[in-house]
């Protein structure tokens, strides 16, 4: 720990803190533009200078170490004055530098509001020009449809050259020219390809990127900010959603150090438009073979004729990606007061028992705990794609000092550098018979971490590839203390909720797949499941949000809530609970999906036992204590895990994995209705048709 | 008399009935413009100057809207009554009119008791506005109403007094005797507003206190209780209110202009000035009259309630009660007394 | 009572002295104009009617920056924004002024940095329903060509002083 002084201030700080850091310990504000916390030091914008006793002239804070720092004559500590008169000119003349080319275009500026430049002009601007010469013009670059560029704007902070180099992995930008020939851009006029770049509009101090499908359309004065958890993998981000009057204008990043950090999904951001098109806002009722508008009262008597007659065995019920625990949870009690025991919640068909342990389907080692891996497997799973912001974790614990990470499956672009090890599970059976050279890196850890995705479990050997991932670590041995190594990764963000809450099938009870037969059922709800075929025979009851998969199959359809309209509870891959708040109100007729199952429960003869969110809550809180720890991860016994898993019977096949999501932009009902996400989707494909070339 | 006699006579009386009833409906029209007019130019304003010429045809258009829109009759109110009351107050307002000689022998009823009758139904006036106040079932309306009967039955007492020295001058109950009572060769000097002066003072201040004027508009006091009485009127109900106060301020000027100006007589009793028909120098100093309670209303401020109350009873009524003494005795004791 | 105020009563002093002031001013010239037909002086600065005005070469000036959105103390001002259709220029989409709620403060044209939102000299613009006093954004711009004359006279006079 090293003393310095700021402003007078004696702050004791480790000797490799920047100067800007330790002023900030000290409570001095310094401004910055190329600056972030989560970037490495560019030290170009010289917005944060400081003066600094000794130094000749002011130096930037950003980029000037405590330990750099000399110490007075008779040892006194280093000291720093942020707002001395010095300093006060030192940035003016900055200001007033990054000024002579900075448009005056405030007004349709869409980062107007909410933008660093000039909130920081306030503080140091003057209020004339001494330039007479003809301001720069910058072309516009074309980057993709996601962001929209007004280069005219850019101050040269490379703020995003570093992002997209850093965190995204994917060297799309760069600068090219100097001084004030200096540009941003792709090189090539290509699209940024990486499914993070929506963060470098975040991250521009300026109006230089912004982001194009919310282009000119709100203003952050205007906004209703609701804190809010993403659904659109199972990673939950935390998210803000930004709502006008009853609509939903924008998705923000929110800082969760736990699981996003500062970052989202451009799936996350850009979903917006999904929430508003296609949308399901009144009850229909098949007649004829054609869906018609009906009320309320209409599709619940319809549905009550059908379940009153038909056997409990002949009744199913099944749940899909989006659902809140709540509505799983009202779901669930409805079904047992029906006396059905075909329930499933496992859409793709993942070899998943909650009876073997928490830590058998839960991301152990937790999304922050993937820094402190230092050798990572990933079987069959594209982290990429399918959960992007765990694999940018995985891309900064690979960047803080280079690990062995190595893959088995799908063999892709993961933005930091690995090992292929094979295609399939004999690969597998390698590395965990140690025969394989990767055995080694494994052996070699402390931490060592292998994430087994959704490509492995929703195999018909699921289970058993899990036996072997289980006994690979088994063999490895825990060599740090408390360290669970085993993380499954989740593709859907209602599933782990739904898991604990034990929405599976019981005693007797048909699986998802069986249940989706022709034929199979007389009865079957359908609680947003949007990913499969629903076989003919069955009256189907579609209780979700979007005209998609589920509701063209749909006997009756119960218009619910989408993520943003409803308070619902998720709990994410690692098992962590976290609250989704209502920022908006559900179309039309829609209501909240819980209040649905409680009004047809009343139809239904079997009235459930909550008349309102908080009732529904207690309920839930007293059966599964767990849902009450929000934001937390629950302690579960990896160990125990692993020694189950170990000891499942069965044999892996040979084919080899195929990859769990093939679109990433279009992975849920929501998503698919989005017309940004469909055209960034056909980037892709046109992509990647051009690598196959 | 014959049946054709009484037939004739009815229909005389009918068209004389008619014809004043015309006479006198315009000239409040125009008394009403006037009113607005001199309150308007005290205060540096134009007033009405649309509709018309100068405005002329105000009156009218505002008696087009009165009658074309819409009544409204508020639902806790006892509709007959309410119907009923500015009905009577404007019946009672015009039929005064009868006995009022306009000029020489130009009444419709030149009845003996002349006096008595205009008293006794300017006195039943006070039963169409109680009955508004009441049917409205309103509370504004209800003050307006206590506060409009108690001020007009104070005032009649000093009222009563005040003609009863005109009618010792003159000895006649009858309006048409009482004009050529003050038929003087003084002409002007002759008539009671200069002997009997302090009581054509009282007079006129009691006459607008009689009749809800200004400043004694305390029934209607907007600051206090919105419209008074008729805040609950609307369309032709609140016309007939309107109208019979109107006609009850021309018939207390028309009074006025019997008791103490002489009626129809020229102020200089010789030629050629008596050869202007008595009927316009009638209207002539009707009008004059009506101009100072115009004039006072816009000069004089809204008096207190009980300031009001204290000039009534405790100023006008001790005054007009000596002076009746005064006069009678100033009559005895001359021998001017006109009746023995 | 003194004697000397007891004959003033009796001769109406106070109201004879009272009748003459008020006869000196019913004489007076009248304070007031006679409105319909003439017009009273309405300066540069005059807050009337809203109006939404072009360049001369027919664009409209508003950028949808929403500055008198924000600024309306009344909250009358609601504006939607987006990329126009043909070019993808910043312009709204919406623009309306709830002239109910208005309150003719003059903050929407003081925040707009194009002079494109103005209160015009217009003042006479009452309608017979409510409905119509909403106005959009049509509207808006109508008034703007309608009294872009006089609009562009007041700014100019208004000009030295800013």
């Amino acid at each position: 720990m090293t003393k310095i002084l700021v402003d007078g201030i004696e702050v004791d700080v480790p000797p490799d803190y920047t100067l800007l850091q330790a002023c900030e310990v000290a409570g001095a504000e310094i401004p910055r533009f190329c600056f972030h916390e989560r970037l490495s030091i560019a030290g170009n914008c010289r917005m944060c200078l400081v003066e600094l006793k000794g130094a000749p002239k002011p130096v930037a804070s950003c980029a000037w170490a405590v330990r750099d720092c000399r110490p007075g004559p008779n040892g006194e500590p280093p000291a720093v004055s942020t707002k001395s008169a010095l300093t006060k000119k030192a940035r003016e003349g900055v200001m007033e530098f990054l000024l002579i080319n900075h448009p005056l275009d405030c007004p349709i500026c869409d980062q107007g509001g909410h933008c660093d430049l000039q909130d920081q002009a306030m503080a140091y601007g003057v209020d004339s020009t001494r330039y007479g010469e003809n301001k720069r013009a910058v072309e516009e670059k074309y980057i993709g449809p996601l962001v929209r560029t007004a280069m005219n704007r850019c101050i040269h902070c490379t703020r995003c050259v570093r992002f997209l180099a850093e965190v995204a992995g994917v060297p799309d930008l760069g600068a090219i020219g100097r001084g004030e020939d200096m540009e941003i851009t792709s090189y090539l006029e290509r699209a940024m390809e990486s499914e993070l770049q929506g963060n470098v509009a975040d991250l521009c101090p300026v109006g230089a990127l912004v982001h194009k499908p919310q282009s000119y359309n709100v203003r952050p004065w205007e906004l209703n900010k609701t804190e809010s958890v993403d659904v659109m993998d199972a990673v939950g981000s935390s998210i803000r959603v930004d709502t006008r009057g009853r609509e939903v204008m924008q998705i923000e990043p929110r800082v969760n150090e736990a699981i996003n950090e500062e970052w989202i999904s451009d799936k996350t951001r850009h979903v917006v438009d999904g929430l508003r098109l296609q949308r399901l806002d009144r009850p229909y009722l098949r007649e004829n073979g054609r869906l018609r508008l009906a009320s309320w009262a209409e599709a619940f008597g319809a549905i009550a004729a059908k379940v009153k007659g038909a056997d409990p065995k002949r009744v199913g019920a099944i749940v899909g990606d989006l659902a809140g625990v709540e509505e799983i949870f009202a779901l669930k009690t409805l079904m047992g007061a029906l006396k059905v025991q075909n329930l499933d919640c496992r859409q793709d068909g993942a070899a998943i028992d909650p009876s073997w342990g928490r830590a058998a389907y839960t991301f152990g080692p937790t999304i922050a705990g993937i820094e402190q891996a230092d050798a990572i497997l990933i079987v069959g799973a594209n982290p990429r794609t399918e959960a992007s912001l765990l694999n940018a974790r995985i891309r900064k614990r690979w960047r803080l000092s280079p690990i062995q990470i190595g893959v088995i499956g799908e063999d892709a672009d993961l933005t930091y550098p690995h090992t292929y090890l094979g295609a399939g599970p004999e690969t597998l059976a390698e590395v965990a018979s140690g025969r394989h050279s990767f055995a080694e890196a494994l052996k070699g850890a402390e931490r060592p971490l292998v994430i087994v995705g959704q490509a492995a479990l929703t195999r018909p050997d699921g289970a058993a590839l899990l036996a072997a991932v289980a006994k690979l670590l088994q063999g490895l041995g825990s060599k740090a203390e408390g360290w669970n190594g085993l993380g499954v990764l989740h593709n859907a963000a209602a599933r782990v909720g739904a898991l604990d809450l034990g929405f599976l099938p019981g005693e007797g009870g048909l699986t998802f797949a069986e249940m989706t037969k022709a034929g199979a059922l007389d009865v079957l709800f359908n609680l947003g499941a949007d990913e499969v075929e629903v076989g003919p025979g069955a009256f189907v009851v579609y209780q979700g949000t979007h005209g998609d998969k589920g509701a063209h199959r749909a006997d009756v359809i119960l218009p619910g809530a989408a993520y943003t309209e409803k308070s619902a509870t998720y709990v994410n891959t690692e098992g962590r609970v976290q609250l989704a708040n209502r920022s908006a109100f559900p179309p039309g007729d829609a209501r909240e999906d819980w209040a649905i199952l409680r009004a047809l429960s009343d139809v239904l003869g079997h009235r459930l036992p909550f008349d309102s969110l908080g009732a529904l809550r207690k309920a839930l809180y007293a059966a599964h204590p767990h849902f009450a720890g929000i934001d937390q991860v629950a302690a579960s016994d990896g160990a125990a895990a692993l020694t189950t898993l170990a000891g499942l019977s069965g044999e892996p096949g040979r084919e080899p994995f195929r990859p769990a999501v093939v679109d990433f932009y279009l992975t849920n009902p929501i998503a698919r209705a989005s017309r940004v996400l469909a055209e960034c989707s056909g980037l892709a494909r046109g992509r990647a048709l051009e690598a196959a070339e | 008399m014959t049946a054709w006699e009484v037939l004739g006579t009815v229909l005389l009386i009918g068209l004389k009935s008619v014809l004043l009833l015309v006479a006198l409906l315009v000239f409040i029209a125009y008394a009403l413009l006037a009113d607005r007019k001199i309150w308007a130019a005290v205060q540096l304003r134009r007033g009405p100057n649309v509709v018309g010429p100068w405005g002329l045809f105000q009156s009218f258009a505002d008696l087009l809207k009165f009658v074309l829109k819409e009544p409204v009759i508020p639902a806790g109110a006892n509709k007959s009554l309410f119907l009923l009351a500015p009905l009577i107050f404007a019946t009672l307002a015009l039929a005064a009119w009868a006995v009022i000689p306009l000029a020489d022998g130009w009444a419709i009823a030149d009845i003996n008791v002349g006096m008595t009758y205009i008293f006794a139904i300017s006195s039943l006036g006070v039963y169409g506005v109680i009955m508004g106040g009441w049917a409205s079932n309103s509370k504004y309306a209800f003050l307006g109403a206590l506060r409009s009967a108690a001020q007009m039955v104070s005032y009649e007492v000093s009222l009563g007094f005040v003609i009863i020295t005109v009618l010792m001058c003159a000895g006649s109950l009858n309006l048409s005797q009482i004009v050529r009572a003050q038929d003087t060769s003084l002409g002007i000097l002759g008539w009671y507003w200069l002997w009997l002066f302090p009581m054509f003072v009282v007079f006129f201040i009691s006459a607008m206190a009689e009749t809800n004027r200004p400043p004694f508009d305390l029934p209607e006091a907007e600051s206090e209780l919105v419209a008074g009485y008729m805040v609950e009127y609307s369309s032709t109900p609140y016309l007939l209110f309107m109208l019979g106060e109107y006609v009850a301020i021309v018939t207390m000027c028309a009074l006025g202009t019997i008791l103490f100006l002489g009626g129809w007589l020229s102020p200089i009793p010789f030629a050629p000035f008596t050869w202007v028909p008595g009927l316009i120098w009638f209207a002539l100093k009707a009008s004059f009259l009506f101009f100072m309670i115009a004039m006072v209303k816009a000069m004089v401020p809204r008096y207190r309630y009980d300031q009001l109350m204290r000039l009534g009873w405790k100023v006008f009524l001790p005054l007009s009660l000596v002076m009746v003494f005064v006069v009678a005795f100033v009559l005895k004791l001359t021998g001017l007394a006109p009746v023995s | 009572m003194k004697l000397d105020q007891v004959a003033r009563g009796l001769l109406l002093k106070e109201f004879v002295t009272g009748f003459a002031l008020a006869m000196r001013y019913f004489f007076k010239p009248k304070a007031t104009i006679n409105y319909p037909f003439e017009m009273g002086h309405r300066g540069p600065r005059f807050r009337g009617e809203h109006a939404l005005r072009r360049y001369p070469n027919g664009e409209e000036r508003c950028i949808a920056c929403k500055l008198c959105e924000a600024v309306c103390p009344a909250q009358a001002i609601t504006i939607e924004a987006g990329p126009r259709r043909n070019d993808g220029t910043r312009r709204t989409t919406r623009y309306d002024i709830d002239m109910v709620k208005c309150i003719y403060c003059g903050m929407c044209q003081e925040a707009c940095p194009v002079d494109a939102i103005v209160e015009g000299p217009n003042f006479e613009f009452s309608v017979e329903t409510r409905e119509e006093l909403l106005y959009d954004k049509a509207k808006l711009l109508a008034n703007g060509d309608r009294w872009e004359r006089e609009i562009a006279r007041n700014i100019a006079a208004d000009a030295p002083y800013r």
